[in-house]
């Protein structure tokens, strides 16, 4: 037993002595590197510093430095606006907006520098603007458009079908409604300028007949300058097919939730079949 | 792995340079990578040489296909070395200057671009999944669209794939994806052919531990580990397991050649070192969070319907059916994280969503790894530098 603890420790006392014979040729070759001897060569790479500037995720204020130098060690930053760094990848953040002239030096250990300077601009975004157009001659009534003009239907046809008429009784609110005769031969068409895939909810009012059967339906399409019935179909995001008619006086509110999809304009239409209908007081708004 | 997803097992290595971001350019798996790229690259540019020989109609989808496979490598090279040579023909092997002149990517991006908005014009659906495809050359298009922040053009490709008439869907079980080949939710695989010589991989026997000679050099991450536990839902028990033979160390479960009787999963091959498992490139559910990245658009968040509807498809299918109001960028990368977890996204997607800095540089510092901004680009192989009498520049940071 004793025997074997003495390997353990010779094996020790052995480990040690290969451990500063180890320590010993590493001093000795730091040495050799240090002294400029015969047959060193010239350093050929000099230090060349650039870098880029990333906007920091979600911080505006904030920017990251990629620091792209070439056979360089150290480095000075100075960020435009006073601050300066020593970091090799620094990220810094600017108190204001403006443009900030950035410089990098980066230097070996040579002593050799190389400056690279460029002009950051540091700016808030813009928070993006949710669009709510209006709808022109919502309610139908005379005089809606500029300066007091329109008849109630002019911001309303198309190529889609026939001029809607315009009724006086039953309305839902003010003085004139929409009227779809029961030919169905006639459309409201109105296009639309509104923010990429946003919520939006088109309201709207509307009554038909008692008699008879068909429709009162109100889409939204995608885009806008439609201009054929079935290819305005073929783009309908969302529609409602009216179909109550349990009073010809009494209008029915409709909400239709549709979302803009890819696109910047949308096109209500409107048409109707077999009953004569009435649509009043169309809006937007959002959910 | 250049990531804070996998690593490999013993940590050492070759292929422990990516997990560290200590990447050297004389690594050989980078080099074998560029090269086997431009191979791909130069192999394409064969078949658009040599179109007079198909039979006039053949001649427009043999083309696609061919620029559909053009592109795929150029996106692949070009985000991860930045600007690259650019070879769009048969070069002679002494022009140098074409082979080794690196390129602004945007022109490399511009080809891309325009070889697959080709492929998408002239290549049909409903072909093997491991074969150009109309919807292939979509949503690969879409992607690039993504990282170009041309935000309008990927959502338009994105919705033509989603629409009902394409018959893509997601697989109600989740190892269905991976075992189940020729699926509706692969769009686009590297197609393999198990026990064969010339057709089969061995990447599969390759990141698993002592099957036929590998060392595994795709574990997973304990960070990865923590995720999926915290977000998998029914995912995890399907990406990761504990290593048999070493516990305390986990294991990718998405192309086991060898099988796992415990999680259902068949042996796919009879000699797992010449495995079959397709290599999944594109599927239904990453078409479905790019959608909700590309109504995002750079932005910080959205709560638009059809984003949610999109983003809310993928979870439910793992089992995550909390109704789900706005979706943050953070969010969707998660999301990202955890369904597409180990098919090699993770690093491209940091990278778009401008989250590698901030991701990366926290992992790296807590877990003593070695990234800079640099690392965010492969060391253009010193090989090729070499051969290019100077011609051919490296990245900053090797």
């Amino acid at each position: 037993m004793k025997q074997i603890a003495n390997t353990i420790k010779s094996n020790i006392f052995n480990l040690k002595m290969l451990s500063l014979v180890a320590l010993a040729g590493f001093i000795f070759s730091c040495e050799d590197n240090v002294l400029p001897e015969a047959n060193s060569i010239e350093d050929l790479t000099p230090p060349s510093a650039m870098f880029s500037a990333t906007e920091s995720n979600g911080d505006w204020q904030t920017f990251d430095f990629s620091n792209q130098s070439v056979s360089s060690t150290t480095y000075a930053w100075t960020f435009g606006d006073g601050s300066t760094s020593t970091s090799k990848e620094p990220s810094h953040t600017y108190a204001v907006e403006g443009i900030y002239n950035v410089s990098l030096t980066s230097s070996d250990a040579n002593g050799l520098t190389s400056t690279f300077s460029s002009d950051l601009e540091v700016i808030e975004p813009l928070v993006p603007v949710i669009l709510l157009p209006e709808i022109l001659e919502a309610s139908f009534e005379d005089g809606m458009l500029d300066g007091g003009s329109g008849d109630g239907r002019d911001s309303w046809r198309s190529d889609l079908g026939g001029v809607i008429q315009i009724t006086s009784s039953p309305t839902n609110t003010g003085s004139q409604a929409a009227k779809f005769p029961s030919g169905g031969d006639r459309a409201a068409y109105q296009e639309l300028e509104v923010s990429p895939n946003q919520d939006y909810v088109l309201e709207y009012w509307y009554t038909m007949k008692t008699s008879g059967t068909g429709h009162m339906t109100v889409s939204v399409l995608a885009g806008g300058g439609h201009s054929d019935p079935s290819s305005a179909v073929a783009a309908t995001i969302e529609t409602f097919e009216g179909t109550d008619q349990s009073s010809s006086n009494d209008y029915v509110k409709v909400e239709l939730p549709f979302n803009s999809g890819n696109n910047t304009t949308v096109s209500i239409y409107m048409f109707n079949a077999g009953v004569e209908s009435r649509v009043d007081d169309v809006s937007l708004r959002l959910p | 792995m250049r990531s804070d997803n996998t690593e490999t097992k013993s940590n050492e290595g070759e292929a422990a340079q990516f997990e560290s971001f200590t990447i050297e350019s004389t690594n050989g798996i980078v080099a074998d990578y560029y090269r086997s790229y431009y191979n791909v690259i130069f192999r394409a540019n064969l078949v658009l040489d040599k179109l007079e020989l198909a039979t006039p109609e053949n001649k427009a989808a043999f083309a696609a296909e061919a620029k559909f496979l053009r592109a795929y490598a150029y996106f692949n090279l070009v985000r991860l070395f930045g600007d690259v040579p650019l070879v769009d023909g048969l070069i002679s092997p002494l022009d140098t200057e074409t082979a080794f002149t690196r390129v602004s990517s945007s022109l490399v991006y511009d080809l891309i671009v325009s070889d697959l908005q080709d492929a998408v014009a002239n290549l049909s659906d409903g072909g093997a999944n491991d074969q150009a495809s109309k919807a292939a050359a979509e949503g690969i298009l879409a992607k690039v669209y993504l990282t170009l922040g041309r935000y309008s053009e990927a959502q338009s490709l994105l919705e033509s794939i989603m629409s009902p008439s394409r018959g893509f869907s997601l697989e109600n079980d989740f190892k269905d994806v991976f075992y189940n080949e020729g699926n509706n939710e692969v769009l686009f695989a590297i197609g393999y052919a198990p026990s064969s010589n010339d057709d089969s991989q061995n990447f599969s026997a390759e990141w698993l531990n002592a099957v036929g000679r590998t060392s595994g050099v795709n574990y997973v991450s304990m960070d990865a580990k923590a995720f999926l536990d915290a977000n998998g839902g029914n995912r995890t028990a399907l990406s990761y397991r504990e290593d048999a033979a070493q516990a305390g160390k986990y294991q990718v479960v998405k192309y086991l050649p060898n099988g796992d009787a415990a999680l259902g999963i068949p042996v796919t091959s009879s000699d797992p070192t010449s495995a079959g498992n397709d290599w999944v490139v594109l599927r239904y559910s990453d078409i479905l969070l790019m959608h909700v990245e590309a109504i995002m658009a750079g932005g910080a968040s959205t709560s638009s319907s059809n984003a949610i509807a999109s983003f809310q498809t993928v979870r439910n299918r793992a089992g995550l059916t909390d109704t789900v109001s706005s979706i943050s960028k953070q969010e969707l990368a998660d999301e990202r994280r955890v369904e597409l977890a180990f098919e090699n996204h993770r690093f491209f997607d940091l990278v778009r969503l401008g989250l590698a800095q901030d991701v990366l540089s926290a992992f790296s510092a807590a877990n003593g790894l070695g990234y800079s901004t640099t690392d965010l680009l492969l060391p253009i192989p010193s090989i090729e530098i070499g051969l290019s009498n100077g011609l051919l520049t490296q990245n900053p940071g090797y």
